[in-house]
């Protein structure tokens, strides 16, 4: 590892600062630093400073309503433990827990997760799935992106100098599923997962998938097709078949792309199941 | 800016540590700086639990975490000395159990267990326990005798 200044901002306009007076040097942001520090370590990146949020007032949950604001360096433990999230957002506490091990999580944030941006991550294809927007600090002022836009590619979001995730911001709450597939169940990288959702608002559905290259996406033709209430089993059927079709699978070290399009299809169904089995579920 | 070294509580007992390089990772400093080798260093990566310690009673996993962060917060390892009620009790659960081959993971079940422990008393279901011990690994595949010590641990054997 080359050695870094650390700075530890306690304001937004400190770590505004921090951000700002790098000259030749280069900057990383430090959330819980389960990512970070591997690619530190690897010098991946080789920033001449480090600037950690940790001390900034950012480890909230917000609710307006039905609508729930994330901070986004709020540890992601917190956020599993919340009974009210829990049923509220289902999907997204089984995304959450589907993170490495109850350790990383104390420490790994639900912003760092979206701006680090793995493909395999278990939180992007939930978050696309319950409509997420991130909202962003920055030298330019704020904003506020939708996740499909702010998630670009493998490793690579709609971040520019300067800017920082303050908050993730889910517009409302929703019967959701997270299922996934991978080797080992505790401590491991899916190698298929499906992220569930249904908009009692449109009562309309919204079908992710993750595992996929580049990044997650959502998938409109499934979604479509599992109409504006609980599914009968043919259309799940139809839904799961076209989305082992559409998605982007590719063969990889992790898995086959076959067996990925196999496996969307019966993870697509049990999801359904379980979401129109839930009380929330409006009938 | 005026110097201040960083200061932890380690075990209960409060450290000083001047001169302390910003990129100090805290499975390092407990090691090789504080001498203290109960800790053990795995992966490096976050994927074996071998480092976990608790910080403010969570596990944590030290290997993914600078020491200079932690200022002023309470670590507490598997050093720590019988007035730890809820990590002597693990380690006389997994020492009653025989819960070790080699020896090298067992710090992190150790702190894995006594974390949720702590957090969830007698509350904690055995499932739970399972769920805290999902990110630690035992390469001599000892598995069997580390969950004899969490079922005796469940059973509230006092």
């Amino acid at each position: 590892m080359v050695p870094f200044e650390l700075v530890v901002p306690r304001t937004v306009e400190e770590a505004m600062a921090a951000l700002r007076t790098t000259g030749s040097g280069s900057a990383s942001v430090l959330a819980g630093g389960t990512d970070l520090l591997n690619d530190l370590d690897d010098q991946r990146l080789s920033p001449t400073r480090v600037v950690s949020l940790r001390r900034l007032p950012w480890r909230t949950l917000d609710w307006t309503g039905p609508q729930l604001t994330v901070g986004s360096t709020l540890p992601l433990r917190a956020l599993e433990q919340d009974p009210e999230v829990a049923r509220r957002f289902p999907g997204l506490v089984q995304a959450v827990r589907a993170v490495g091990s109850v350790a990383l999580r104390h420490q790994a944030t639900l912003g760092g997760n979206v701006v680090r941006s793995a493909p395999a991550s278990d939180l992007v294809p939930v978050l696309l799935s319950l409509d997420a927007e991130v909202d962003l600090v920055g030298p330019k002022g704020d904003r506020r992106v939708p996740v499909d836009r702010f998630v670009r590619s493998s490793r690579r979001v709609d971040l520019a100098p300067g800017e920082l995730v303050r908050s993730v911001r889910l517009p409302e709450a929703r019967p959701s599923s997270y299922l996934w597939q991978r080797v080992r169940p505790a401590n491991d990288i899916s190698q298929v997962a499906v992220a569930l959702a249904f908009s009692p608002a449109g009562r309309t559905w919204r079908v992710a998938v993750g595992g996929v290259s580049p990044r997650p996406v959502l998938l409109a033709e499934p979604a479509r097709l599992l109409g504006s209430g609980a599914p009968d089993p043919a259309a799940v059927r139809e839904a799961a078949r076209r989305a082992g079709e559409e998605a982007p699978f590719k063969t990889d070290r992790r898995a086959s792309e076959e067996y990925r399009r196999r496996v969307v299809r019966a993870l697509l169904a049990r999801a359904v199941a379980s979401v129109v089995d839930a009380p929330e579920f409006p009938r | 800016m005026t110097y201040r070294p960083t200061r932890l509580e380690v075990n209960g007992r409060s450290v000083e540590l001047p001169g302390l390089p910003d990129d100090e990772r805290l499975l390092d400093t407990l090691r090789w700086r504080l001498g203290m080798k109960g800790t053990k260093e795995g992966c490096r990566t976050g994927a074996c639990g071998a480092c976990t310690v608790l910080v403010g009673g969570e596990s944590t996993l030290s290997c993914l975490t600078l020491t200079k962060e932690l200022d002023g917060r309470a670590v507490t390892t598997i050093e720590v000395g019988p007035e730890d009620a809820v990590v002597s009790r693990v380690r006389s659960a997994f020492s009653a159990a025989g819960a070790l081959q080699c020896g090298y993971c067992t710090p992190g079940f150790v702190m894995s267990l006594a974390g949720r422990l702590r957090e969830r008393g007698a509350a904690a279901s055995r499932e739970e326990l399972l769920e805290a011990l999902g990110g630690n690994l035992c390469r001599c595949t000892g598995y069997a005798s580390i969950l004899r010590a969490l079922d005796q641990l469940h059973r509230g054997a006092p």
